[in-house]
């Protein structure tokens, strides 16, 4: 055993490789984060290190959300002769200014940079002279042979994916950048390398991605526009994964991070028979929409019940049909209020008989392009007839890359730029949107208004007060 | 109006500028009453009615450059 002084400061570890994968997010996220969401953890970059690793290719780890200067972030950076990074859109920010520190420390180091960004804004990445090859698409067929010989790629690469989620490997969480600081743990219960609780059930949380590709063609997002259609991963090896987890780790309950997983009936009937059977049928977190909802109610029904599918995140967006039809999310005000009522139904069924009831994850958005005020009520209202909630509500924000958001920045409207991706809830995002209204809407100043629409409101406008969430 | 009773499609309208604007709904007339949703009556105006192709949200990236 080796005894050292208290005051005895251990050496900073050797690189264990001179290739660098630097996680992305703001500074400080895994230091002191304002809330469970921004330690969410990167499931391309877990997927991709664990190939990468796999195949006899070491990389180190750094990560922007773990230091809280950019000073501290060039000393770890140095030394380096690869960067990678995984570059979604809010995190281009931090990429390419962790892109220009990497080049001064290192100007013969490579960067190779992939992400949704790379897909959806090819020019804005080309543009910065920092990252020497640019990878669009999935990457996971790509990525060893691409660290490998770099310069053998032209300097925008086609990304190769395979045609299935079971051939992923499994993703090893222990290369996941861990949470700072003995109090960032303890505030969080954080159990690394799962993550830590967030409401929606106890931690430990096992997150995981079960499909690829919501195929639907909602104007604000419009990820079927980029993403390959790719094979479900089977019931089995999903099972199989969770079981490890809990073996090794200790599980508490699950998100389900995928697009949409109320998709797929054949998949989830097996989901049905096999996830109650053999695992512990943890609480889980996941997506649906509400016209799926109306079009198989019973297997939804049958999820909830049997499943424990206990936090149920529907992208409402709108309680106003004419902002449904803007959105092209193809559900109806009558979708919606289907799909609350059946919510609030078996809520109260399994209330009753002294069980969980589900709540809803209510994704809304404020501030749409041609929104009224009566739309805005309309949503409210709708918000406030759910009886048990979380309401997620966001100013709706012109991402690049998704359908409406390249038409109004082909228009001139967004306020939206480079610099600014950052998912910061009060940011006004759109020229011509009465932002003050709905401050003024979310602290209440509207509720005469909303609840007159209103037979029996569940709800008061404490529902929504300072409820603006990072779109 | 649900995605399975009533399916939408994405269609680029020409525009009197030699641009393009995206617009998207069950029919052409349809996706142009959605855009008459957020724009003025000077911009519906800029939009030739008549002609228009109908695109597969898969290949709207290729059309980013001739948006107007």
């Amino acid at each position: 055993m080796t005894f050292t002084w208290p005051w005895f400061k251990p050496a900073k570890p050797q690189p264990a490789s001179k290739i660098l994968w630097l996680d992305l997010g703001d500074l400080g996220d895994l230091v002191n984060p304002s809330g469970p969401h921004e330690q969410w953890q990167d499931h391309g970059l877990g997927l991709l290190r664990t190939i990468l690793h796999q195949n006899g290719v070491q990389t180190d780890l750094a990560s922007t959300r773990a230091v809280t200067s950019w000073e501290q972030l060039a000393r770890q950076i140095k030394g380096y002769d690869m960067l990678l990074m995984n570059v979604r859109s809010y995190t281009f920010p931090p990429a390419y200014k962790a892109a220009q520190i990497f080049k001064e420390l290192n100007p013969a180091g490579l960067i190779v940079a992939g992400g949704m960004h790379a897909t959806v804004a090819p020019d804005e990445m080309l543009a910065i002279p920092e990252f020497d090859r640019i990878c669009q698409g999935p990457g996971e067929g790509i990525i060893v042979d691409l660290v490998k010989d770099p310069l053998a790629y032209p300097r925008l690469v086609q990304g190769v994916g395979a045609k299935s989620m079971a051939e992923w490997p499994m993703i090893d969480r222990t290369l996941w950048p861990q949470p700072q600081g003995w109090r960032n743990k303890r505030r969080w219960h954080w159990k690394w390398p799962l993550e830590p609780a967030c409401g929606w059930g106890p931690g430990p949380v096992a997150t995981l991605i079960t499909s690829r590709v919501c195929p639907w063609q909602c104007v604000f997002c419009n990820e079927n526009s980029y993403i390959p259609n790719m094979g479900r991963k089977p019931v089995d090896q999903v099972i199989d994964e969770l079981n490890f987890l809990d073996r090794h780790y200790g599980v508490g309950s699950v998100v389900i991070h995928d697009s949409m997983f109320f998709q797929n009936p054949t998949w989830l009937k097996e989901w049905i028979e096999k996830y109650p059977r053999k695992t512990k049928r943890w609480t889980y977190w996941a997506a649906g929409r509400a016209d799926t909802v109306r079009q198989w109610p019973d297997l939804f029904e049958a999820l909830i019940r049997e499943t424990n599918w206990r936090t149920i995140s529907i992208g409402f967006e709108s309680g106003s049909d004419r902002m449904l039809r803007l959105l092209n999310k193809e559900c109806t005000e009558e979708d919606n209020y289907f799909a609350i009522d059946l919510v609030n139904r078996i809520g109260d069924d399994l209330e009753a008989k002294g069980e969980q009831p589900p709540k809803f994850w209510s994704n809304i958005m404020l501030g749409i392009p041609g929104e009224q005020p009566e739309d805005a009520f309309k949503t409210m209202r709708m918000l406030k007839q759910m009886k048990r909630v979380f309401p997620s509500i966001a100013f709706y924000a012109p991402y690049p890359g998704s359908a409406l958001g390249n038409q109004l920045i082909a228009e001139g409207k967004s306020l939206m730029s480079k610099e600014n991706y950052h998912r910061f809830p009060d940011d006004e995002k759109v020229k011509g949107v009465n932002y003050q209204f709905y401050r003024e809407l979310l602290a209440g100043k509207y509720d005469a208004e909303i609840n007159e629409g209103v037979d029996a409101a569940m709800h008061g406008a404490e529902l929504y007060q300072g409820a603006l969430v990072k779109a | 109006m649900s995605s399975f009773s009533s399916p939408h499609f994405m269609y680029l309208f020409a525009l009197k500028s030699g641009k393009k604007k995206l617009a998207y709904g069950q029919s052409p007339a349809d996706a142009l009453e959605i855009l008459r949703i957020r724009l003025s009556e000077q911009e519906m105006s800029e939009i030739v009615a008549d002609q228009f192709i109908k695109i597969n949200q898969r290949d709207l990236q290729q059309y980013v450059g001739e948006l107007g």
